[in-house]
C-alpha cells in the first residue's frame, strides 16, 4: 500500500495544476453547504442557547416574536409597554422574581438596556474591568461596545437623541462608564447597561435641577409662586450629567408604579411556580402575556428554516451537477491515462494495482478537498462570529 | 531451452488475423532477432510469450513455466520477476524521474521487494548505461536514447531470465540505435539473460546469434 | 526483556489500576460539614434593624450602616456602603419615601422588601410642604409622604410582620423559631399600643404642640389634637417665628410641645415664658443613645406622663382624663 501511495502522490504532484483544479472544485462543492449549514447551526444554537437560558419572558399583549426578540436580543420594539406596577404585581404572586427591562434608547447606536443589578447575576455577567452600577447616570458596557467605542471605566458616554429635530423631547444624558463586561458572545456584548431609573431619567420622568422652592431661587426661572407650590418655567436648566454634587437634586415626577417597562424576565422559583405563574396570566382580560422563550424561538427558527429547505435543495442540485462534472473529468482523465495503466499491466503489476492507484489518487484529492473545505468553513465561522 | 512454442494459434476477437506458430524455440542465453513484415504478429507473439495475451491453442513454455496455464496473478508475478519487457515507445511514467522509473517494477508487485541493495543495483545499471547523470530528471527532459536506456534498466533490474524487446531501437536515430543495441547486448551477456528482440531493421540481424522470420514460421 | 502475552498485560493493568484506586487519599470533607455563610440583612432605618435583630437572632447578620449622628431619612450612603447594600441577601426598606437615596442608587430588586407597602392606604402626608411644578401643565411634585410609620405601634407591627415574612423566605429552616420570636415581638408592640391608648385618654382632646410635623401617625392613631411648626432643636427661634408661634397658640393653646431633641436653652426659656413645656419625644429614626426601640418608646411615654403630671400641677386649666380608659382612636 505504501508503494501505491507513493505512486499516487508522485502522479498528483506532477499534475499539480489538474490536481489543484480538482481540489478546488471538490472543495467548493463541499465548502458551500458545509459553511452555510455550519453557520446556520451555530446561529441556531446561539439563539436557542440564549432562549433556553431564559425561563420566561413577560410583556404587553401583541406579537410574541417581537417581545422575545426585544427581551432576549434587544432588537426592535415591543407591541405594548408595561408599567412598574405590573412588575410589582408579578412579584406579589410569589412565583417569580421579576427582572424589569426598558430598552428604548441607544447610546452611540448601541441598545441602552435599563434594568436592575439582578440582571447581571441572572445572566452571570462578570466584569472584565471596573465596577458594577452604583447610582443614577452610571453605565456598564458590553465587551464589544467598549472595544468599538474605545471606552473604559471613568469615561463618559452620551446617549443618542431619539429625534434630533424634537428639541422638546428626551435630551441626551452624559453617562459615566463604571465598568466593562467580559466577553460572553451573547447580545449582552453589544449593549450598554444602565439602571432602570436612568432610562426614566433619559425619558424625562426624572430630572435634576436647582431648588426652586427656596427663598433664594432666581426669579427668572419662576413662572408662578403660591403658598404651597412654585411653578418653574422653561428657563430652569436641567442637569444633563449626574455628578456627586448634583445627585441629591435628581427626583422623579409621577407615580413610580406608572413608569414604563418594555419587558420583564420572570425568574420562577421552580418549575411548578413557572407553570402556576403562566396559568395566572392566561385569563381573558390579562394585559400581560408570559411566554417560554425557547418555544417562541424554535417556532421562529422553524419558519425561517422552512425557507432554508429551498436553499438546501438548490445546494443539493448544484452539488449533484458539480459531482457529475467532476466524475466526467475523472473519467476523461482515466481515458487519458490508459497508456500509463496499460504499461503497468504489461510490466506485470499486481492485480488491482491500477484500480488501487486511481482510488488512492481520488481519495487523496477528496481528503485534501475535505480538509480545505473544512478549514475554509472554520475560518468562515470564526470570521462571522467575530463580525 | 528458455523459450519453447508448439502449435501456437492465436486469433484476435473481431479480427480475421490469425497467428500460427507450429514450432519455435530459443536456447538459454541466446540472442535471437524476431523479424517479419508488418502485421505478421511479432508483437503479438511477444505478448503471448509474456503472458499478456493467452493463446487459443498450443503450448508455450518460458523458463520452464507455461504462462498460459498460470492464473492471472501468478502470470503477472512471473512476468515481472522473470521477464524483462522493453517497448518501442519506451512506456516510461512521465511523473516519475529516471531513478523511480527504473525502480518501478519493485513498486508495482509485492513479489519484488525494494531494498537498499536494489537501489544500489539500479544506480549501477544507470552508470553502466550512461544515464546516471539523469537520475533526478523526468522523461520529458530526456533524449530518445536516454529514455530507451532507462526502459532497458527497468527491464534488467529484476535480473530476468529472458528479455523480450519489441523494436527497442525503432524510434532512435542511428547513433542512439547503435548505442542502445550495444548496451542491450552487453547487459544481456552480463546478466546471462536470453534476448528475443523484434526488429524491422535487417541490418541488425547479423549481430544476433540467429534470426527467426515469423512469416516463415507462421503458416 | 520478556514480552507478556496481551491478556496478561491487560490483567496486570487492571490489577494495578485497582491498587492505585484503593490507595487514593480520602476525599476532602464534604461541603455539608462546612458551615454555610450567615445571610446578611441590611436595613435603612433603626426600627427595622431592631425588628430584624429580634426576629432573626443569630441566624442572620443584621446591619444598619447609617452613622449614629446622621438622620437616616436624609442620609446619603458612601460608595462602600452602597456596595454593602448591593451584596446583602435582604434589604429592608421602610418605604413611604423614607430612604430617598434609594431613588438614585442602583440596588438589586430581588432582595428588597418595602415594609410599608402593605398599608399604603394608611400613609399620611406632611402638611404645608411646598411642592414645585414645571410649566402650567407640566410635571409636578406631590406633597411629601410622612415616613415616620414606626411611631404607630400597629403600623410598626405590620412592618415587623413584613420583616418576619422576608426572613422566613430567607431562612426556610427557621420557621418555628421565627414564629415564636414574631409572637413575642407582637406582644411587645401591642402592649406599647395599649400604653399609648391609655396615655392618650389622659391627653383627652388637649391641644398639643410639636416642633416638627413628625408625630402625625401617633396623632392620627390616638386622636391627639396636635399642631406643628418647623423648628430645629439646634437652631434658635427667630422673632418672626415667635410671632407665628403666638398666633398659632391663639387658636391652639397647647401647653406641651413635643421635641425630637432638647431645644436650645434660649428656646426652652422662651417656651416656658409662654407656659409651654418642651417634652423630648424621640422619634427613634436612628439608634438610641441607650437601650433599644421599645425601651426608647417606653422612655418617651414616661417622659410624656411626667410632663402631663407637671402640666396639670402647674396649670389648673390643664385637664386630662385618667389613664387607662379606652380612647377612641384609629
Amino acid at each position: 500500500m505504501r508503494q501505491v501511495v507513493f505512486l499516487a502522490w508522485q502522479s498528483l504532484r506532477f499534475h499539480r495544476l489538474q490536481s489543484a483544479i480538482l481540489i478546488f472544485g471538490l472543495a467548493v462543492t463541499l465548502y458551500l453547504p458545509l459553511a452555510v449549514n455550519g453557520l446556520v447551526a451555530r446561529y441556531q444554537a446561539s439563539l436557542l442557547q440564549r432562549a433556553g437560558a431564559t425561563p420566561l419572558v413577560a410583556g404587553g399583549l401583541g406579537s410574541r416574536f417581537d417581545l422575545v426578540l426585544h427581551a432576549l436580543y434587544f432588537r426592535g420594539h415591543v407591541p405594548r409597554l408595561l408599567k412598574m406596577a405590573d412588575v410589582q404585581a408579578l412579584r406579589d404572586t410569589g412565583y417569580a422574581e421579576p427582572i424589569p427591562l426598558y430598552v428604548r434608547f441607544t447610546a452611540r447606536h448601541a441598545p441602552l438596556v435599563g434594568t436592575t443589578l439582578d440582571y447581571f447575576a441572572f445572566r452571570q455577567l462578570p466584569l472584565a474591568r471596573g465596577e458594577p452600577l452604583l447610582q443614577l447616570g452610571d453605565c456598564v458596557l458590553g465587551a464589544e461596545v467598549a472595544a468599538t467605542l474605545n471606552l473604559g471605566p471613568g469615561d463618559r458616554l452620551l446617549t443618542d437623541p431619539e429625534n434630533v429635530f424634537d428639541l422638546a423631547g428626551s435630551y441626551p444624558v452624559s453617562l459615566r462608564v463604571m465598568g466593562v463586561l467580559a466577553p460572553g458572545h451573547t447580545p449582552d456584548d453589544r449593549a450598554v447597561f444602565v439602571d432602570l431609573k436612568t432610562t426614566w431619567l433619559i425619558e424625562g420622568l426624572a430630572h435634576g435641577h436647582s431648588d426652586v422652592t427656596g427663598t433664594n431661587t432666581d426669579a427668572n426661572v419662576v413662572l408662578d409662586r403660591t403658598a404651597t407650590n412654585v411653578t418653574a418655567n422653561a428657563a430652569l436648566v436641567e442637569f444633563t450629567e449626574v455628578t456627586a454634587e448634583n445627585l441629591a437634586s435628581f427626583h422623579f415626577h409621577g407615580d413610580p408604579g406608572d413608569f414604563p417597562v418594555s419587558a420583564i424576565l420572570p425568574i420562577p422559583r421552580d418549575e411548578k411556580s413557572a407553570t402556576l405563574l403562566r396559568g395566572r396570566y392566561q385569563v381573558p382580560d390579562a394585559t400581560v402575556q408570559i411566554l417560554v422563550p425557547r418555544g417562541v424561538v424554535e417556532e421562529l427558527l422553524g419558519l425561517v428554516f422552512r425557507i432554508k429547505r429551498f436553499f438546501d435543495a438548490n445546494a443539493a442540485l448544484v452539488g449533484t451537477a458539480t459531482a457529475a462534472f467532476l466524475l466526467l473529468v475523472v473519467l476523461l482523465s482515466l481515458r487519458l491515462r490508459r497508456p500509463e495503466l496499460e504499461t503497468l499491466f504489461r510490466l506485470g503489476c499486481a492485480r488491482g494495482l491500477t484500480t488501487r492507484l486511481v482510488a488512492v489518487e481520488l481519495t487523496g484529492l477528496a481528503l485534501v478537498s475535505a480538509v480545505v473545505a473544512l478549514t475554509a468553513a472554520q475560518i468562515t465561522w470564526a470570521l462571522v462570529s467575530l463580525w | 531451452m528458455m523459450i519453447e512454442v508448439e502449435k501456437l494459434v492465436f486469433r484476435y476477437p473481431h479480427s480475421t488475423f490469425t497467428l500460427r506458430v507450429p514450432e519455435l524455440s530459443v536456447a538459454e542465453g541466446e540472442k535471437v532477432a524476431l523479424a517479419g513484415p508488418s502485421g505478421s504478429g511479432k508483437t503479438t507473439l511477444l505478448h503471448l510469450l509474456a503472458g499478456i495475451l493467452l493463446p487459443d491453442e498450443g503450448r508455450i513454455v518460458v523458463g520452464g513455466v507455461q504462462p498460459p496455464r498460470l492464473g492471472d496473478g501468478a502470470r503477472r508475478a512471473f512476468r515481472i520477476g522473470q521477464l524483462g519487457l522493453v517497448f518501442q515507445d519506451f512506456q516510461l511514467l512521465e511523473y516519475l524521474d529516471v531513478f523511480e522509473n527504473i525502480l518501478l517494477p519493485y513498486r508495482i508487485h509485492p513479489a519484488l521487494t525494494l531494498t537498499a541493495a536494489v537501489r544500489e543495483r539500479a544506480r549501477q545499471l544507470a552508470r553502466e548505461t550512461g544515464i546516471d547523470h539523469r537520475l533526478s530528471h523526468r522523461p520529458g527532459r530526456l533524449s530518445q536514447g536516454e529514455k530507451q536506456r532507462t526502459a532497458l534498466c527497468r527491464a534488467l533490474l529484476p535480473q530476468p531470465l529472458c528479455l523480450l524487446a519489441d523494436e527497442p531501437t525503432g524510434s532512435l536515430d542511428p547513433a542512439a540505435k547503435t548505442r542502445v543495441l550495444e548496451i542491450l547486448f552487453e547487459q544481456c551477456t552480463r546478466a546471462r539473460a536470453t534476448l528475443l528482440m523484434v526488429t524491422h531493421d535487417t541490418g541488425l540481424l547479423g549481430r544476433f546469434d540467429r534470426a527467426i522470420h515469423l512469416a516463415e514460421v507462421s503458416r | 526483556m520478556v514480552k507478556l502475552p496481551l491478556i496478561a498485560r491487560l490483567g496486570l493493568a487492571s490489577f494495578l489500576s485497582l491498587v492505585f484506586t484503593a490507595c487514593r487519599p480520602p476525599a476532602a470533607a464534604s461541603s455539608s460539614t462546612v458551615p454555610a455563610r450567615r445571610p446578611v440583612v441590611c436595613t435603612t432605618s433603626y426600627p427595622l434593624f431592631y425588628f430584624a435583630q429580634r426576629l432573626a437572632g443569630d441566624r442572620a447578620t443584621v446591619r444598619f450602616p447609617a452613622p449614629a449622628n446622621e438622620d437616616p431619612a436624609f442620609w446619603r450612603p458612601s460608595r462602600d456602603i452602597v456596595r454593602q447594600y448591593q451584596r446583602a441577601d435582604l434589604i429592608l426598606l421602610n418605604g413611604a419615601d423614607f430612604e430617598k437615596w434609594v431613588n438614585t442608587t442602583s440596588l438589586p430588586l430581588a432582595p428588597q422588601v418595602d415594609t410599608a407597602a402593605g398599608f399604603k392606604q394608611d400613609w399620611l402626608m406632611f402638611p404645608e410642604v411646598i411642592t414645585h411644578s414645571h410649566g402650567p401643565h407640566g410635571a409636578h411634585s406631590h406633597g411629601a409622604i410622612d415616613f415616620n410609620t414606626w411611631l404607630d405601634p400597629l403600623l410598626a407591627l405590620r412592618q415587623a410582620d413584613a420583616v418576619a415574612d422576608a426572613l422566613r423566605r430567607l431562612l426556610p429552616g427557621a420557621g418555628a423559631e421565627l414564629e415564636q420570636r414574631r409572637q413575642q415581638l407582637r406582644r411587645d408592640l401591642l402592649a406599647l399600643d395599649q400604653e399609648l391608648r391609655g396615655l392618650s385618654t389622659r391627653l383627652a382632646s388637649q391641644p398639643l404642640l410639636a416642633s416638627h410635623p413628625v408625630y402625625g401617625y401617633l396623632a392620627h392613631r390616638y386622636g391627639w389634637n396636635l399642631a406643628s411648626v418647623h423648628w430645629e432643636p439646634d437652631e434658635p427661634v427667630t422673632d418672626a417665628q415667635w410671632v407665628a408661634f403666638d398666633a398659632l397658640r391663639a387658636r391652639h393653646s397647647g401647653t406641651l410641645m413635643l421635641w425630637e431633641e432638647q431645644p436650645l436653652p434660649a428656646v426652652g426659656a422662651g417656651l416656658r415664658a409662654r407656659h409651654v413645656l418642651p417634652v423630648v419625644f424621640w422619634t427613634c429614626g436612628n439608634r438610641p443613645v441607650h437601650g433599644d426601640y421599645l425601651q426608647a418608646m417606653e422612655q418617651n411615654l414616661d417622659t410624656l406622663r411626667a410632663a402631663l403630671a407637671s402640666a396639670a400641677a402647674a396649670n389648673p386649666a390643664f385637664r386630662g382624663g385618667p389613664e387607662g380608659t379606652e380612647k377612641t382612636g384609629k
